[in-house]
Formats: structure tokens, sequence, C-alpha cells
């Protein structure tokens, strides 16, 4: 069976409906009115390009297991266990500044993989979406342990706790790793 | 129920940095992506994606006194993964210029006239065959600040969220027989002829019921699949 290609991707252009940004979209610790399970965390950054320049209005989404590491999606072997209230996606706009800021419930650690978030970044400028990963400390995994000397750049700051600082650099000095799948 | 992502042949995805395209060197890596084979962390993805986003429905072309100005488009879009299989409860979000050319979004400040009766933005559900039905206005061509002539041709971007993480798809569509196609710096970005015509919708012959608007018809192919590759 002949498999189809998937489409071609294109950048999201400077157009993204501001709209689309719904209220509470970048707040994962409760859905519907109901709090998730688990230890609440901020997770806030700073989006700079080539130059250091901050950038606005860029769309970054996320995508995590609950609190005991397990995703909300018939994949996972133990999705029926899954916290029925907790939605493990998000979406943010950058400020002015460059920052996001995202509340969320402390993931726990998937089967095989430490805990970690999955960043998406699309902006006008990016002609495909920009896939990146979010850990709390450095540990071995199979997704960070392919990174080789640049490793400590996917490592949350833990500003306080509870909060914990994951800026975002999509190329220069300092450069954010990205994946490919 | 298991997704498989598998690399995607490059010639069908868009080059990363374009000449004339001034953000693009500011933006993207410098350093070669890391090669990963997805986990289940990443062959795992939102479903249900209507509990954290508010739907505005497919129609966005207005009605009676408040039509939008423009040429009406019917738009059947469908969904589809790599097995061809359709994806059904697919959240597509839709947003486009107007028929002048011109967003409602504080970044365009081209002179081309707001449309009161048009804010561009459409946010749905795929049915289980995948498809979705849209009714917009054609929007109209515009002029990229480059200062070089660049126009982008008449086009509508879409989100899809797939049924995994790595099948999020960020897109746009063309429509048939537009000279600023040939010259576009996005569309031609993907090397591929092949893969550059299935950005470009379809016009099909109106159905009774759709008199009144010009019917497109358009697949969007997300990442994965569930067959077993046949063994050679």
């Amino acid at each position: 069976m002949t498999r189809l290609a998937p489409t071609g991707e294109a950048t999201l252009g400077p157009f993204f409906p501001p709209r689309y940004v719904d209220e509470g979209a970048n707040d994962l610790t409760v859905c519907g009115g109901r709090k998730a399970k688990g230890g609440a965390i901020e997770i806030t950054g700073r989006v700079t390009q080539v130059d250091g320049a901050p950038l606005d209005n860029l769309i970054i989404e996320i995508w995590q297991p609950d609190a005991a590491g397990i995703f909300g999606h018939p994949a996972d072997p133990r999705h029926a266990q899954a916290d029925p209230d907790f939605f493990g996606w998000g979406r943010v706009a950058t400020d002015r500044d460059g920052n996001y800021r995202f509340r969320t419930i402390r993931p726990g650690a998937p089967q095989g993989r430490i805990p970690h978030i999955n960043f998406m970044v699309m902006y006008s400028g990016l002609m495909r979406i920009l896939k990146t990963t979010m850990f709390f400390e450095e540990r071995a995994d199979p997704v960070l342990d392919l990174v080789d000397s640049r490793k400590k750049l996917l490592i949350a700051k833990t500003e306080k706790p509870g909060h914990y600082v994951f800026d975002i650099r999509l190329r220069g000095p300092g450069e954010t790793p990205f994946f490919d799948d | 129920m298991k997704t498989l992502i598998q690399p995607r042949d490059e010639r069908t995805q868009p080059a990363r940095i374009i000449a004339g395209y001034p953000q693009t060197p500011w933006r993207n890596p410098e350093q070669p992506l890391v090669k990963r084979s997805p986990t289940l962390s990443e062959l795992t993805g939102p479903v249900e994606v209507a509990r954290r986003v508010k739907l505005l429905g497919g129609d966005i072309a207005g009605h009676g006194g408040q039509q939008a100005i423009g040429q009406l488009i019917h738009l059947r879009l469908r969904v589809v993964d790599e097995d061809g299989a359709p994806v059904g409860g697919a959240v597509v979000e839709l947003w486009q210029a107007n028929a002048a050319g011109r967003y409602i979004h504080p970044n365009d400040d081209d002179h081309a006239p707001v449309d009161a009766n048009f804010y561009g933005a459409a946010r749905a559900v795929t049915d289980e065959t995948g498809l979705l039905e849209l009714r917009t206005v054609k929007p109209g061509a515009y002029p990229v600040p480059t200062r070089d002539g660049w126009w982008r041709p008449p086009h509508i971007h879409f989100s899809v969220f797939g049924k995994v993480w790595l099948s999020r798809l960020v897109t746009q569509m063309y429509f048939p027989g537009e000279p600023l196609n040939e010259q576009d710096r996005i569309l031609n970005a993907v090397p591929d002829a092949q893969a550059r015509s299935r950005l470009v919708a379809a016009l099909v012959t109106p159905t009774r019921e759709h008199t009144n608007a010009l019917v497109y018809e358009h697949r969007i192919v997300v990442r994965g699949h569930q067959a077993t590759p046949a063994q050679p």
C-alpha cells in the first residue's frame, strides 16, 4: 500500500488570530473548572532570535503527561488511569518582551522517560514547527541523551520552588537544541 | 491504535531558510536538528482539543445584510493520515485575509480596507469521515513589506491537530490558476513540484445546494500511519 506524503508545512505568518490564544489556554492546572491532581508549577521564559531580540506574539504549545506520568491519549497503555481533570495540552503567545508563562502540574515520569514537557514553537519566518523538550534535571533519558554538549540548555532553571525558567533561543549563542523526528 | 511516525521525504517539505524572506535566517536554528526516534511522549497528543479551546464554527462568510464582501466559496476540507484513513474529531483552525487582502490583526497595517462583516477565523472539528465544510470568501492577494515586489497569492492558513503530537501541522492552501503562485517564496520553498501542487485546492463542479458559491476541495495529510510496512 502506497503511503501518502504528509502535507507540506508553512509558516504561521504574522497574522495568527489573537482570539486563537484562548483565555486560560496557558493554565493546565484546571480543566472545565476542575482542578488537576498534583503539584502546580509555573514555567516562564523568554524567546529570542539571532541578535538576542525578543520575539512577540510567538506561539508556544506544550504537551505533557499528568502527575502520575500518564498521557491522556489512547496510545498510553495506562491511559484508563489518566487524571480526568488534567488536559495535557496548552498554548500561549509571547508578550512584547518575548516572555511567556504557563501554569501546569509537575509531570510524572512516563514509562522509560524522565519527567519532561514537550514544546512546539510556531512563528512568522519559521517554515516548520520547531520542536524541543524541557527537562527538570539532567538524568539518563532516551531523548535527552541524544543531545551532546548542549544538554544543559534543555534543563529548566529553578527560579524558586515551583517556578521554572525555560528560555528559548531560536538561533545564535546558546541556541536551544531542537529535534527532528 | 498505535500511530507510527517516520521521517518525511525532505523534498515534500519547505526549506527553512528562504532567499528574499528576511526573517527566516534570523529565527531558524543554525545547529543541526537532533534526530530523534519518537517515544510514547511524542506518539500521544491532545485529543478533544475543544476541552481547552472554544470552537467558532466553519461558516465565516456572514449572512444576509452581514455577508462579507468578496467571492463566496464553499471549501470541502478533508483531513487524512498517511494511510489515507480519515482523521475524525480533528480540530482545524483557519485564518485568512479578507477579499481585499487585509487581515484583522494588529500586525496588519496595510492600506487595504477592513470588511466589518469579516474577521477571517474559523475553528471547527472534522466529522468521522475527516471532512470539514467551510463557508468563507476567497482571500485577496497582498504585498509583503519587503520592498522588492513580493506579493502573497490568495491563500488560507490552516492549523490542524492530528492524532498525536507529531501530527500537528501548520500549512497554507492556495487557489488554482493564480499567477502569483508561480513567484510566491513560501509556496515555492517546497522543492518537489507534486508536493507543491498538493497545496493547491481543486475547483469542483458546484452541487445544487451550493449554487451561489464556488466549491473547492482540499486534502490535508497529517503525519502518522497505522499500517505495518509490507515486507520486501
